[in-house]
């Protein structure tokens, strides 16, 4: 590869990524050189200066018509650019969440977390344009090594240890298992390149090799499954997400999963989408969904089943991010073509109310310093505001009217009945679900209005939190009352043919 | 001005925020938010009138959510008809919330009473701005909470509680076939928005069955809100809220939403006979039935209630019978003098403490205000020539002489002459016979006499607007800025005119003679037909026949839901419940903090799902 090759690609679309790049770069070299006296938590303002700016870029790409680069392995269209937004928006608002974290005992963080946070960002950036299964896996990595560092970013801590090494661990089988996925699907089809892997595999799905492709994509499914922590591979979340500092937890359930669904959609999407069938008239992907729909349901339910029992604020909220992420798998079971457009939507939903969430928790935790529900009690007395953006934040989560949550559930089961056949099946099991999870939901109104209050002392509010606080309840209420802002934004810079004409080509 | 017009509703809605958050520091100024604002959106109602008349009409939406092809909106619309609903409903508003300040005063409750005042206000005002079903039907069930809330304010009454209670069931029963007759609406036209539905019925898209079928389905919704036979009996119960609700609510504006909806969905209803039929036939039946019942009523304000019921009938006989601007223009005059009446009622109410009629007299000397006032309304009301109420009435009859609906046009007639009979019944019963209590009796403050003043002045001039004889201004204007309904005015020959006048003077001066020279005996009737008498009296029995058919089918249903409940549901969901707490606890204990597990439980998942794909040959057939 001579220089003339490498400056014929069109590097300017990368801006985003280079953006993140740089800001990662010059915030490990500061920490690097700058006096120990420096207080590295500023380095947050840095890092959401470089997140506003990348997302200035994205949005300059909007309406870009697709185009690949490096050899066709990334690419930029209207999927890749939707998604980054999320991730984009998602690390930004943890950022903000984490400004003001202390842990007791320890002098806040080094350096290292804000630009660990930047890198993994970037991975989760890679996965969304990645074309290629290499630079797709070098992606899942880059978002993942730095999660299991920032999981047990507080050396000191036993907990944060614990939930390190098990977050390491369950990755590791995790990425077993998908490359021994990959290894199969590169094995049948001879390519990396995911519309190369498509046009060979149409031959083989045809042929008596079929077993194979079934093999290859139950296999990569369940490996990649763990990022978005679903059935079977759940069990490590509610650990690592009670060790984790809240912040990072909040990390994992809205930055790192929405890559996990991200890569899911292009994969399977790409791979698996076009493709004949093992019945007539239909895709392979379709042939199959069925396994997924009901990993989606074992989901669903499980995930809020076992919320029920959980007294842990921080593992409560990890279940409920099961059941969410079952939630999120229905539209993708349906396959209707309003899909993308609701787990997108979806997807921003969740990041405000979990966030706005995880914000709250995280000051009751560093004032009660305690995770149990009671931490709760008696909160509407003590601080009113508080209260209600709580209250707004579960209301939205258990899908009440008038929150995006609601209208995010409501796109989601219109878009399940809509296609032919209905999904009569998964729906009902969603609903079942969503009812379960309103007992818990309710479970901390009654602490907050009904319990008295078990602390006494008034709660201060740090501005960065209540900007978080802010942001989240105006997303969750205005995209609950005035859904249309956002999803006549996506409707008019997403062009719905060009964004499954390349997925499935 | 028209852009604006969606910031008339906010202020009484502001009114009602206002009022729920500061209620512990506005207690007795809360009268004055409630004025003040009302006031305002009276103020704009009347500059959006004017700017519809020379500005034409206006509608604006926005889309509000899209799912797939299906688009909803939210918007506004400005038309003649919503503009005058408008000016009509601040109007009667606004008065109602300057009479409420003399006669609610001693209430310690006074600023939830403004408070819920503001929620209807801005419900009612909302709704008649709306230009899509969806947003009708929410403020539709809006200002029944409002009402609702308002019937129950006394709640500590028991009677209080039922009717509301009461008023909220039959409603409720309405609504039902309203949302069905909007959810088929949706299937057949695939929108909500007015204009694409009256194109849509234009062009034939639908066949005139269903057409029917979604009419009548939409009038049982009207039927329910206006008091119409069957469901009428909620609204004579509804007086036991406090008389300027009954005044605004319960004959002025609410009630008369059924009737609006009607007028609203005009085009609809005139693409089917039958459903015309249906409504001009409805509306009859209840005019006639609801006078004969408030011949004998003893209670003033129920009196007043089946008069409503009776002119809310008249209204739908205008409609039905391709009335438009008849049943409008009825409509408003109709708002005018019955609030006047009712305002008149509470003032007499106000100063004997009781609804008794029988208990009431000589009221004429010492109320110098009320006595004239309550005078000009009965006259209104009786459609004595000259004021209001005659000159819509005549437009009715018309109306129904010309559709060639002639049962129905004698019913109406009929029910014209025992209106007059009933109400100089009340007048006369009430301020000319000798007092009965030697009570100290007072004129009521000059808050409450004069909303009741402005008024008089409007149940005698409204009429003007629409005439035979100096133009029909009204019609002209309702019929020029709606695509939808063509102009027609009915003419009809001169006899019925004066036959409607012998008729209405025949009933003042029967009523005249018998309650007050007493010429004619006041049971003469009574003791001939005393099983009509009690049937009226006791309304028919409508009520008991309700109690005895759905009110213990009800019940009945109710004991057999128990015992289904204990035996066969609460069986269920404990199962249920058991069993989402056994998964949970099997799940938890599955959790048992071992990584070893997770990884186990990962590759059995694992297995177990490619078991499976191996078993079924990858696909389930």
């Amino acid at each position: 590869m001579d220089l003339d090759t490498l400056l014929q690609f069109e590097w300017s679309l990368m801006a985003p990524e280079f953006t993140i790049l740089i800001v990662a770069t010059v915030l490990s070299l500061l920490d690097l050189f700058l006096r120990k006296e420096v207080n590295r938590n500023h380095f947050a303002w840095l890092a959401m200066g470089g997140i506003a700016l990348s997302f200035v870029f994205l949005l300059s790409q909007l309406g870009h018509e697709s185009s690949m680069i490096l050899f066709d392995t990334y690419r930029f269209d209207p999927f890749s650019i939707s998604f980054k937004f999320v991730l984009l928006a998602g690390t930004f608002l943890v950022l903000l969440l984490s400004h003001s974290y202390k842990e007791a005992g320890e002098g806040g963080y080094r350096g290292e977390f804000y630009y660990l946070i930047l890198i993994a960002l970037l991975g989760g950036m890679m996965m969304a344009s990645s074309a290629d299964l290499i630079t797709l896996f070098v992606g899942l990595e880059m978002l993942a090594i730095p999660s299991y560092i920032l999981a047990g970013i507080q050396k000191r801590s036993t907990r944060s240890n614990e939930s390190a090494m098990k977050y390491i661990i369950n990755g590791g089988i995790s990425t077993a298992i998908t490359l021994f996925g990959f290894s199969y699907i590169y094995g049948l089809t001879g390519s990396t390149q995911l519309n190369v892997i498509a046009q060979n595999l149409s031959n083989i799905t045809q042929s008596s090799a079929e077993g194979l492709a079934i093999m290859a994509f139950l296999i990569t499914f369940v490996g990649l499954a763990f990022k978005i922590s679903t059935v079977p591979f759940y069990m490590w979340t509610p650990d690592v997400y009670e060790g984790s500092p809240t912040p990072v937890t909040a990390f994992l359930s809205v930055v790192s999963k929405a890559a996990g669904f991200i890569i899911i959609l292009r994969v399977f999407m790409s791979i698996f989408g076009g493709i004949a069938g093992i019945r007539l008239n239909e895709t392979f992907l379709e042939s199959m969904i069925i396994f997924i729909g009901v990993l989606a349901s074992l989901t669903m339910i499980i995930g809020n089943t076992i919320a029920l029992r959980q007294r842990n604020m921080k593992r409560l909220l990890a279940y409920s991010s099961i059941a969410h992420a079952g939630y999120l798998l229905v539209p993708f079971v349906a396959l209707s073509p309003m899909a993308f457009e609701s787990m997108w939507f979806y997807m921003i939903a969740y990041m405000f109310m979990t966030l706005g969430a995880f914000a709250v928790l995280q000051v009751l935790i560093r004032q009660s310093e305690s995770e149990d529900l009671s931490i709760f009690s008696g909160l509407f007395h003590r601080s009113p505001g508080l209260a209600i953006l709580m209250t707004i934040f579960l209301l939205s989560l258990a899908g009440i009217p008038g929150t995006a949550g609601f209208i995010g559930k409501l796109n989601i089961f219109l878009g399940a009945l809509f296609t032919e056949p209905g999904n009569f099946t998964l729906v009902a099991i969603m609903l079942i679900a969503t009812v379960i999870s309103y007992i818990y939901y309710f479970g901390i109104f009654i602490q907050m209005f009904f319990r008295h209050a078990e602390f006494q002392t008034r709660i201060r509010l740090p501005k960065s939190i209540s900007a978080v606080l802010v942001i989240c309840a105006a997303g969750t209420i205005i995209l609950g009352v005035l859904p249309g802002t956002l999803l006549d934004f996506y409707h008019q810079h997403i062009d719905f043919n060009e964004l499954t004409g390349s997925l499935w080509k | 001005m028209l852009e604006y017009a969606w910031i008339i509703p906010v202020f009484p809605l502001l009114s009602f925020v206002l009022l729920i958050l500061l209620r512990q520091t506005v207690t007795d100024k809360s009268s004055y938010i409630g004025i003040g604002l009302s006031g305002v959106s009276l103020i704009l109602s009347g500059v959006v009138l004017l700017a519809q008349m020379s500005q034409g009409n206006l509608i604006k939406s926005v889309s509000w959510l899209s799912i797939g092809n299906i688009e909803l909106t939210v918007g506004y619309l400005v038309n003649p008809l919503n503009a005058m609903m408008l000016v009509l409903v601040s109007l009667v508003s606004f008065l109602v919330h300057i009479y409420s300040m003399g006669y609610m005063k001693e209430d310690s409750r006074l600023n939830v009473f403004y408070a819920y005042l503001g929620l209807f206000t801005f419900a009612m005002l909302a709704l008649v701005l709306s230009p899509n079903l969806l947003q009708i039907y929410m403020f539709w069930e809006l200002v029944g909470l409002g009402s609702f809330l308002l019937i129950g304010f006394y709640f500590y009454k028991k009677e209080a509680r039922q009717a509301a209670k009461k008023a909220f069931i039959m409603t409720r029963i309405g609504d039902i076939g309203l949302l069905i007759g909007i959810i088929l609406l949706f299937w057949q036209t695939g929108s909500l928005e007015l204009t694409s539905i009256f194109a849509a019925v234009e062009a034939g898209a639908m066949e005139e069955g269903m057409i029917t079928l979604i009419a009548i389905l939409i009038f049982v919704g009207a039927i329910g809100k206006s008091g119409q036979f069957p469901l009428h009996s909620w609204l004579p119960d509804a007086m036991e809220g406090p008389t300027p609700v009954s005044a605004l609510i319960h004959a002025a504006t609410m009630v008369a939403a059924g009737v609006y909806l009607v007028a609203t969905l005009f085009p609809l209803y005139e693409a089917s006979e039958t459903a015309m039929l249906v409504v001009a036939t409805i509306g009859a039946f209840t005019a006639i039935f609801a006078a004969t019942i408030a011949l004998v009523q003893k209670d003033l304000k129920r009196v007043l209630a089946y008069s409503t019921v009776s002119q809310l009938g008249y209204m739908m006989l205008a409609l039905g019978s391709a009335g438009y601007v008849a049943g409008v223009f009825h409509l408003m005059t109709h708002a005018f003098f019955k609030a006047l009446l009712f305002l008149a009622a509470g003032s007499v109410i106000h100063a004997v403490h009781t609804q008794n009629i029988e208990k009431m007299g000589g009221l004429w000397k010492k109320m110098k205000w009320t006595g004239p006032l309550f005078l000009i309304g009965a006259l209104a009301i009786s459609g004595f020539p000259l004021l209001s109420g005659f000159f819509s009435k005549e437009e009715i009859l018309l109306a129904a002489w010309g559709e060639g609906h002639y049962v129905l046009f004698v019913l109406a007639l009929i029910a014209a002459f025992l209106t007059a009979f009933y109400m100089f019944r009340l007048f006369f019963m009430v301020f000319t016979s000798p007092a009965k209590t030697n009570n100290v009796v007072k004129e009521s403050p000059k808050s409450m006499t004069f909303p009741m003043i402005v008024l008089g002045a409007l149940a005698v001039v409204a009429g003007y607007l629409n005439t035979p004889w100096f133009g029909t201004f009204l019609g002209d204007w309702l019929t020029a800025g709606n695509g939808f309904v063509e102009a027609h005015h009915a003419e009809g020959p001169i006899w019925i005119m004066l036959v409607t006048i012998l008729l209405s003077l025949g009933g003042i001066y029967l009523a005249y003679v018998i309650y007050h020279k007493k010429s004619l005996e006041r049971d003469f009737l009574s003791s001939t037909f005393p099983i009509a008498y009690t049937v009226m009296y006791n309304r028919y029995f409508v009520d008991e026949f309700y109690q005895m058919t759905v009110g213990y089918g009800a019940r009945a249903l109710g004991y057999l839901g128990v015992f289904l409940e204990k035996y066969i549901v609460n069986v269920i969901a404990s199962l249920c419940s058991e069993i989402v707490q056994g998964i949970g606890k099997q799940g938890s204990k599955l959790q048992n903090g071992q990584v070893q597990t997770y990884g186990a439980v990962v590759f059995v998942g694992l297995v177990i799902i490619l078991a499976v794909a191996v078993m079924q040959g990858g696909v389930f057939q």
